[in-house]
């Protein structure tokens, strides 16, 4: 838990943060959100004593951060900036086990929880090796993830980490980032410049202007109580449909309408068993669990030999269990599909979500607001 | 044929020439990478980056100063002999190492250095574990510039009594005999081309991986 208690900070005359109240429970995600210069970054670096403040406290879980010696709290909390920063003279391996070497960790222990958290943000063992410089932008980002989670801090601050990454590339470190999260549930404070980005990944928003705290309260409640116009404004026109990007698919799976099918399963059989279950969907599994294809059989196509052609495709469009509905809706529309398989982090096939499950939620919603 | 007869009757002067040469560039250059490296990691701490930015100017402006002006000054000042050329070395090798240590760790990326210090490492280790060897290239460039005028100017300190090649040569113009002049020049040239050889295969190795 993260408290500020009545935090101010100046730069000369200019005021940068203003009587900064907020608690932060434990295991949650706060986005820290507002124009340029409003002060996220200043209240970020307050936690790890970047920057300290001219007035009020900061507490992790009780304790004041100021009765801690700065290099120590600084190692015993999670760091990422948008530059990243990772060390361009180490290793990819060295770069993560910078903390744990700091923390005089054994080697073998070192090495493990290297590959561990490798592991955790998707990049196999044989980035260890490679240099920052051979990276691609998305991989640099995960490589500092990874690195302020080497030595397991309860505490992770990030300064607008995906901010230099292409659209398509930050969905998918989103979505990583999530999953992450589910399984490691750390205190997080996300400083971003994207609403959308804040609705997706928050717990709580914090809004900030000028130095001030405008709203701190749930995604939901923001969204469907802007404190002012400020919020409003920063929120956008098309809030209600971006409620819906609080919904995730795994909600929605449905275990119906499709057969599933080993790999090495007869053509023939697949058909038979498409044929007597009156479906078109047979999605290939392998003996992991793992989602490795689909066939379907091709209506839209002419019939050979009075029957229509059974399709196989090996890298199906999916989306994951933390897909938001916003996403899968567009999705769908861009691969032209009405259903998808939804799939978990490690690509194991969880089932199917449908076009007709998110209209039905629009629906609601509709129904819910005029009520 | 004098250019032979030289070189035999005159080894003795010539093996000693050669090494007071090179022990005039050894010491001289020993003292400016030491001191300036110092003077460079003092004027780059943290907080007063401006004076380092100021240093950088008033280095980079003195480059253009001739050694020539150097050593007379020293001599003005200090006199003649070996260890005024020692002082008028030192002065001029240190100017390029601290214009380039300090450009160097000045360029060090700011957010590689925000992690650094984020993460928790202390004052010191991100002076030695980030910007030394982030600036390494940049320092060993300085060096090995610093090593070539150096070498040059050793010859050129003679005039103030230094001795070394230069001696042989300025002998030689003096009493109008080329064989000394060709040694002299021929000597000097190659070990400056040694020299800069060495400091090449030196820069390429401390060079971290991962920079190039
Ligand atoms: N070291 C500093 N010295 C002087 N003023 C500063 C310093 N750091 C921040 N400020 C000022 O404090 C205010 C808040 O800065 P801060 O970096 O916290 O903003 P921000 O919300 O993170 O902005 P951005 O979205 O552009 O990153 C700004 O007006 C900024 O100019
Ligand atoms: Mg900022």
């Amino acid at each position: 838990m993260i408290e500020y208690r009545n935090i101010t900070k100046r730069f000369g005359e200019k005021i940068a943060v203003n009587n900064l109240n907020m608690t932060l429970e434990k295991g949650t995600i706060t986005m820290l959100i507002g124009p340029s210069g409003c002060g996220k970054t200043t209240s970020l670096k307050m936690v790890n004593r970047l920057v300290d403040p001219d007035e009020g406290d900061i507490l992790i879980n009780g304790e004041s951060v100021f009765d801690l010696d700065p290099v120590k709290l600084r190692r015993s909390i999670g760091y990422v900036i948008q530059e990243i920063g990772l060390f361009p003279h180490y290793s990819v391996f060295d770069n993560i086990a910078t903390l744990p070497r700091l923390h005089n960790w054994d080697e073998k222990k070192i090495k493990d929880r290297v590959y561990e958290v490798l592991d955790m943000v998707t990049l196999d063992e044989s980035y260890a090796d490679k240099y920052p410089s051979q990276l691609s932008g998305g991989e640099r980002q995960r490589v500092g993830l990874a690195r302020a989670l080497a030595a397991d801090p309860e505490v992770l601050l990030m300064d607008e980490p995906f901010g230099a990454i292409d659209p398509i590339n930050r969905l998918i470190l989103q979505q990583s980032f999530l999953e992450i999260q589910e399984e490691i549930k750390k205190t997080i404070i996300f400083v971003t410049h994207d609403i959308n980005e804040a609705i997706q990944l928050g717990d709580k928003i914090a809004i900030m202007n000028q130095g001030s705290l405008v709203q701190f309260d749930t995604v939901s409640e923001i969204l469907a109580n802007p404190e002012n116009e400020f919020v409003e404004n920063l929120l956008g026109h098309d809030r209600n449909l971006k409620a819906l990007s609080l919904k995730k698919a795994r909600d929605y799976i449905k275990k119906e309408g499709y057969i599933t099918v080993g790999p090495d399963v007869d053509k023939e059989a697949i058909r038979k068993e498409l044929e007597e279950k009156d479906l078109v969907l047979a999605y290939i599994i392998d003996s992991r669990g793992r989602l490795k294809g689909r066939y379907y059989i091709d209506k839209a196509a002419r019939k050979v030999d009075g029957r229509y052609p059974l399709v196989r495709e090996t890298r199906p469009y999916h989306v994951e269990r933390t897909t938001s509905l916003t996403e899968t809706l567009s999705r769908m529309l861009e691969y032209g599909e009405k259903v998808l398989p939804v799939v978990s982090r490690n690509g194991r096939f969880r089932g199917v979500i449908d076009l007709d499950s998110i209209f039905e939620e629009v629906k609601q919603a509709g129904t819910a607001k005029g009520a | 044929m004098e250019f032979f007869s030289y070189f035999v009757t005159h080894s003795d002067l010539i093996a000693d020439s050669i090494i007071r040469h090179f022990l005039l560039f050894l010491i001289s250059m020993a003292f400016a990478i030491v001191v300036g490296i110092f003077l460079s990691i003092v004027i780059t701490r943290e907080g007063h980056e401006k004076v380092g930015q100021v240093i950088l100017s008033i280095t980079g402006a003195s480059q253009a100063v001739p050694s020539v002006a150097v050593i007379a000054l020293v001599f003005l000042f200090i006199g003649i002999g070996m260890k005024p050329a020692l002082v008028a070395l030192v002065i001029y090798s240190l100017v390029p190492i601290v214009f380039n240590a300090t450009s160097g760790i000045l360029s060090v990326d700011p957010g590689v250095l925000e992690a650094a210090k984020g993460m928790g490492l202390t004052k010191s280790q991100r002076l030695w574990h980030i910007k030394i060897p982030l600036a390494m290239p940049v320092i060993m460039s300085g060096i090995r510039s610093s090593a070539t005028i150096n070498i040059g100017t050793v010859t050129v300190a003679a005039i103030i009594g230094a001795g070394g090649l230069g001696d042989i040569i300025y002998t030689g113009l003096k009493l109008n005999r080329p064989e000394m002049i060709f040694i002299g020049a021929g000597l000097a040239a190659i070990i400056a081309i040694l020299v800069d050889t060495v400091l090449m295969y030196v820069e390429r190795k401390v060079t971290p991986k991962g920079l190039a």
